[in-house]
């Protein structure tokens, strides 16, 4: 039995897993892999006290500094797929591996994945034209004509990185308005080989073999239309990975588990949650960092009280 | 031993991941970079019927992404079991 799981190994999960282990918390930390979502990141500027880092840099740092740590178990290369409150209040917490493990407590640090478009053809063609991550196969559509699905950061910065290579980029967005960033955008907006498509949302990814067209509809107007296309490339943003404790604790409409600001407890007596999964306001590796070590203090306090 | 072949884009944080494991794990492999090698990326579509990196190829087996399990499991590597739980 251990005092703690923690699920998750981007930064908010690592910095668990350092406090606790300090404090000498018996802790097992589960995580597919380290450095959450910034991994992609070629370059990050805003880690405080590090100018620049890449996200593959940082999730080595990250995972080297966990590993440094006596007396903490990691389970890495897999995930958390139930958690099941027994009778005494304890928690039985299944992996995709096929471990079960048992735990007092647990300290959700599971953040956030990319949202999927739910339209017919997505799964058929993902890793056949449909992208999710740009940055990885944006080289692999040199010439091609392609779309970016989204209208915030991501999806602007993407069409920057397929505009590398591709040689036209339609950027379909549900709104009249890009968010994100106005030099981001101004860029974007003003290369010819950009074409914004306004109102409109994808209805269909079609291919043979591959990719090669998408059904659309203009919400406005209610028109729908086809569109050869090469690639579809989505960015729509985040659903937080919560799904495993939807019947523990409580949600908010978006799927993030509400929590206590001052200790990060969420509704659920023993379950804690800090950073993207967790209703904070602000997504942010280094809120992530110090909202998990406020909520593996608060574990502690309970520790010591019992 | 097995003949690893990975087909990677230099952008590609999975491609990274997947060559720092093999290393790790004194895997040897062969690489091939798809963004700039078109005879590379038509053998990897070829092979895999997937336009997205990295596609790891094990003496014949494709892995589409860096699916770390599976890859252990293909080069025979035995993880560290899990902890089992001990009675407190």
């Amino acid at each position: 039995m251990y005092d703690l799981i923690i699920v998750g190994g981007g930064p908010g999960g690592v910095a668990a897993g350092i406090y606790a282990a300090r404090k000498k918390i018996k802790t097992a930390l589960v995580t597919d892999s380290f450095g959450g979502q910034s991994l992609v990141s070629n370059d990050i500027q805003n880690w405080i006290g590090t100018k620049s880092i890449s996200g593959f840099d940082l999730a080595q740092a990250l995972e080297e500094h966990l590993r440094a740590q006596a007396g903490i178990d990691i389970m890495d290369g897999d995930l958390v797929t139930a958690v099941a409150k027994r009778d005494d209040g304890t928690f039985a917490v299944t992996t995709k591996g096929g471990k079960t493990v048992e735990t007092k407590y647990i300290l959700l640090a599971s953040g956030s994945r990319r949202k999927r478009l739910g339209v017919p053809g997505e799964d058929q063609f993902d890793g056949k034209g449909v992208v999710f991550c740009t940055t990885c196969d944006a080289p692999l559509f040199g010439g091609k004509t392609v779309a970016v699905v989204g209208g915030g950061n991501s999806a602007l910065e993407g069409v920057e990185d397929v505009l590398q290579y591709a040689s036209k980029v339609y950027l379909i967005v549900r709104s009249e308005v890009l968010r994100g960033d106005p030099i981001t955008q101004e860029k974007v907006k003003s290369d010819p080989r950009v074409e914004i498509m306004w109102n409109t949302v994808v209805e269909e990814i079609k291919g043979d073999a591959f990719v090669n067209g998408i059904k659309y509809k203009n919400i406005k107007t209610n028109e729908e239309k086809e569109l050869p296309l090469d690639g579809v490339f989505v960015e729509i943003g985040l659903v937080p990975n919560s799904d495993f404790v939807k019947d523990l604790v409580t949600l908010n409409e978006i799927g993030h588990v509400v929590v206590d600001a001052k200790t990060q407890q969420s509704s659920c007596p023993g379950i804690w949650a800090a950073g993207d999964v967790s209703d904070v306001l602000y997504d942010q590796n280094n809120i992530s960092v110090g909202d998990s070590i406020k909520a593996v203090l608060n574990v502690y306090d309970k520790i010591k009280k019992s | 031993m097995a003949k690893v072949i990975i087909y990677s884009t230099p952008t590609c944080v999975y491609c990274k991941m997947a060559k720092a494991f093999f290393a790790k794990n004194n895997v040897s492999y062969e690489e091939h970079d798809v963004a700039s090698d078109l005879k590379a990326r038509e053998d990897m579509v070829n092979k895999s019927h997937q336009l997205g990196v990295p596609v790891i190829d094990i003496d014949n087996n494709i892995v589409i992404g860096f699916d770390q399990r599976t890859i252990e499991g293909l080069l025979g590597l035995g993880k560290v079991a899990a902890p089992t739980t001990p009675a407190v």
